[in-house]
């Protein structure tokens, strides 16, 4: 699943080989490079229709090499929900690398004569450096074979790398397939325009999509704000707030 | 079962991480890929992993400096093998396989693909006359729960095992092997073997492969030029092995003989053997015919049992070869003769020149000449009907950095033999000219560039083509290593050929094939336990313009506290038809060979898990499993369980 919040919206959803507390949960080997306690909130507001409306918070605590990661997702409105919670671990095994895992559950409500779904399955990332500048990063969701489950869940692998080309400029591309799916190659960078004032740009090619956002940081809050355009449906807006509890 | 062993993954996966100590190189998968491709020859592929199987088995002792010991690896050129021998005499014994990179003639590239068939101790490993016996003993059992055939006469699991004795210079082994299906015992093989350092080079009593100059008259192993960027396409040899296959027809029975005396050797060979074929009778008599050879040897219903050692055909032959200064030459006399006469179906035109008869006699000559830096080697071959085949082929090394190889080839429609494979031949080794070439460049310190060109034309009907017809091949390579465990390949590949037009009613029409094929991939080692491989594939097929494409990783994980390694591999694919179908290489069980048509959409997974205990025996699982969605709300599943468990003493 991508859990993209604001900072990662505004890059074209780059997100599996970026340190951070919203890629934590989209590559949960990241969740070992998170050494404080954070907690966070996103909302995104999908072609500017509250129906489509996605509400996410997510916790993370540290345990020396060890992450706990948990998150919770809401999207749609009375007549169709849909809503996930997932808990994560993610563990350093060696200086430069990583792994993490984590269970999903997820329940699917429509009103009327229509049957209600929940499942469970479960998504894995690695994460490695094989340089100081470079960050690759690996990740698999639902591996698990659709005969085992009642409803349909679609599987993806996505893998992607990461540059630090300067110290204030990061850049990334990534490439992602589902079944039935083409492949979607996103790409995006993160610039450090003035101090703590982060400027983001990135393209994914799922619906040609254009991304852009800024970030602030603010003592232990940060926030962000991102746009991303849809080639027919227009414009979609998120905005996240990071809080570094300790 | 799958539920236990998904459940059983979702626990392990966090160590599933990966790395196998000795991989194939890209080259030798991309190869295999390649010959999965050739759909008129589908033993070819299967006869490759064998031989590199066998490698791997007995590595090549590269210090023995050696010319005949190093050309085991038979995917060298000349040029290679012979710089590697002079290397070793004139600069001492080599101690790290990356310092064969230096040697001229080697890069990265071909140095990988080695690594896995080469070993480096000072022990001369390959005859030895200590008399102890030393004995390997490999089964394998395949299973898929899913395909399961009443009709079939045995039971549904595959099974192979083999046994190999040695003692000193004697050798001797056996090998049975059943499909699904089959009887127990559908097919059994063994040997005896001598080899020897002087006049008496080597005997073999019972199953054995031969292969003599370019193997356009003698050549039971697989064909040179494999692929359009190979580093080299010279590898002749005249070697007679013991048989330790499962193709059950192309093979001798019988005994064999090389001697050598100083520049000169020869070869005698006799077989006496009986091979499968589609058999029936004359209309007005009741005088037995063979239509056709049946090749795939599997025998597991009761009409595929009447084929099954239908002909019995004796070979014998002779192999002659003198080393002048600067020319190797041989000659070769083969003839087979078959206790039921072949007479093909004459009604269909593609069969006008088939082989039909009982007796089929060879004449071979060739010849190779090194020349500094200029490698010149070809052969001629006749048959008693007259019709002729030759290949012509040269290897320039300009400068280190670059080679570049051209083969010329013309198997004329009439020129038959049951027992050849040359350069560039396809599965029936006639009918056939063309023109291959293609250069090697290192482009930049740790960048390489290869391309390579085939133009072929039929000039009689073939199989699903009934017009005189053309194809071509093309590929670009290229390779970057900047860092000793990072590598990039990407490569991009066209093939084109013409076939029948089948839609419309009445002659079929001409229809141009061709299919555009763009791979990339990411090989990175992080150390010595743990690898990553990311590749994703792109095809677009050609007339119906259908696309493929796919997406995997793998991940191999070697244990250190127990000498356990895993391997595990998730692959997404998506296809528009069977034309855009992409295929992949994976790894298996040693003796068998796995690379999947992927088509359709879907996911293509497995696990395998190899077991060492101390330096007795082996024990190998895996399981695969294919996904196929159907539709939008249902997915159809094929899984299979594969054992193996190998022990020496």
């Amino acid at each position: 699943m991508n859990y993209a919040g604001a900072g990662e919206a505004g890059m074209g959803s780059v997100c599996i080989m970026k340190t951070g507390f919203w890629p934590s949960f989209s590559n949960q080997a990241l969740l070992a490079f998170n050494t404080s306690y954070i907690a966070g909130i996103n909302y995104e507001n999908r072609f500017n229709m509250w129906e489509l409306g996605t509400r996410t918070a997510g916790l993370v605590i540290p345990a020396g090499k060890t992450s706990i990661g948990a998150c919770y997702s809401h999207f749609g409105y009375s007549d169709f929900r849909r809503s996930m919670a997932g808990l994560a671990c993610g563990m350093q095994l060696g200086k430069n690398f990583a792994a993490g895992i984590q269970i999903d559950y997820f329940l699917e409500k429509t009103s009327g004569d229509y049957d209600n779904y929940q499942s469970v399955t479960y998504e894995a990332g690695l994460f490695f450096k094989p340089s100081e500048k470079v960050n690759i990063g690996l990740h698999i969701f639902n591996p698990v074979p659709n005969s085992l489950r009642k409803a349909m869940m679609p599987s993806s692998i996505r893998a992607g790398a990461g540059i630090v080309l300067s110290k204030v400029l990061f850049a990334g591309a990534e490439a992602e397939m589902s079944p039935g799916g083409k492949l979607i190659v996103r790409t995006g960078f993160e610039y450090e325009a003035v101090k703590k004032l982060r400027l983001r740009g990135g393209f994914s090619s799922e619906n040609t999509s254009f991304t852009f956002g800024l970030g602030y940081l603010l003592k232990s809050l940060q926030i962000d704000l991102s746009f991303a355009t849809h080639e027919k449906l227009g414009i979609t807006s998120s905005v996240s707030l990071i809080f570094k509890i300790k | 079962m799958k539920r236990y062993i998904w459940i059983l993954f979702l626990f392990l996966f966090p160590v599933l991480l990966f790395c196998q100590k000795k991989d194939l190189s890209e080259e030798i998968i991309s190869i295999a890929e390649e010959l999965t491709l050739e759909e008129s020859n589908p033993e070819a592929v299967n006869m490759y992993l064998e031989q590199l199987h066998e490698l791997s088995e007995n590595p090549v002792n590269i210090n023995s400096a050696d010319e005949s010991e190093i050309s085991r690896l038979f995917f060298l050129s000349d040029f290679q093998v012979k710089a590697l021998a002079d290397y070793i005499t004139t600069s001492g014994k080599i101690v790290s396989v990356f310092e064969i990179a230096s040697i001229p003639g080697f890069d990265r590239q071909t140095v990988e693909m080695i690594i896995p068939f080469i070993e480096l101790s000072q022990k001369d490993t390959f005859i030895t006359d200590n008399f102890r016996l030393h004995s390997t003993f490999l089964t394998n059992i395949i299973i898929k729960p899913g395909e399961k055939d009443t009709s079939c006469l045995g039971p549904s699991y595959k099974l192979l095992s083999k046994y190999k004795l040695t003692a000193g210079r004697f050798t001797g082994g056996f090998t049975l092997e059943k499909d699904p299906g089959e009887y127990l015992t559908d097919f059994l093989s063994g040997y005896l073997s001598y080899t020897g350092k002087g006049f008496i080079r080597r005997v073999i009593a019972g199953d054995f492969s031969a292969r003599f100059g370019q193997g356009m008259n003698i050549n039971t192993g697989i064909h040179t030029g494999l692929s359009l960027t190979a580093p080299g396409y010279f590898a002749a040899r005249n070697e007679i092995r013991p048989y330790t296959s499962t193709d059950e027809n192309n093979f001798f029975r019988g005994a064999a003989a090389q001697f050598s005396l100083k520049k000169a050797g020869i070869t005698l060979f006799i077989s006496h053997n009986k091979i499968d074929a589609t058999t029936s009778a004359i209309d007005d008599s009741a005088m037995l015919i063979a239509e056709r050879f049946y090749e795939t040897g599997l025998h597991n219903t009761a009409s595929l049992m009447l084929k099954k050692d239908a002909v019995t055909e004796t070979s014998y032959g002779i192999n002659l070869t003198y080393n002048f200064r600067y020319v190797k030459a041989g000659l070769c006399w083969s003839e087979s003769r078959l206790s039921l006469p072949l007479i093909p179906e004459k009604k269909d035109p593609e069969n006008l020149y088939a082989f039909s008869g009982t007796r089929c006699t060879l004449f071979s000559g060739y010849y190779s000449s090194l020349i500094n830096r200029l490698l010149l080697y070809g052969e001629f071959s006749l048959n008693d009907l007259h019709n002729y085949a030759m290949v012509q082929g040269a290897a320039l090394k300009p400068s280190d950095r670059l080679t570049v190889n051209f083969l010329f080839r013309n198997y004329t429609p009439g020129y038959s033999s049951f027992h050849s494979n040359g350069p560039g031949s396809n599965s029936s080794n006639n009918n056939v000219q063309g023109i291959l070439g293609n250069f090697i460049f290192e482009a930049a310190r740790h960048l390489f560039i290869s391309a390579g060109c085939d133009i072929s034309h039929s000039p009689w009907l073939k199989y699903r083509t009934s017009f005189p017809s053309l194809a071509r091949r093309t590929e670009i390579k290229l390779q970057y290593n900047p860092l000793e465990n990072l590598t990039f390949n990407l490569s991009y590949n066209i093939r084109y050929a013409l076939v029948n037009d089948d839609h419309g009613s009445g002659i079929a029409g001409i229809e141009e094939i061709k299919s555009r094929t763009l791979k990339g991939q990411v090989k990175y080692g992080f150390n010595e336990r743990v690898s990553f491989l990311t590749r994703i594939d792109y095809k677009v097929a050609d007339p119906s313009g259908s696309d493929g494409m796919l997406f995997l990783q793998d991940v191999v994980y070697n244990f250190t506290q127990v000498p356990v390694t895993l391997w595990f591999r998730y692959c997404i694919f998506n296809t528009d038809d069977w034309n855009s179908r992409l295929y992949t290489y994976e790894n298996d069980l040693l003796n068998c060979f796995s690379i999947p048509a992927l088509s359709g959409k879907g996911t293509r997974s497995y696990m395998m898990l190899k077991w060492e205990f101390g330096n007795r025996a082996e024990l190998r699982l895996k399981y695969a499993l294919t996904s196929l969605t159907t539709d939008k709300y249902t997915t159809e599943d094929k899984d299979e369980f594969k054992l193996q468990f190998r022990i020496w003493f």
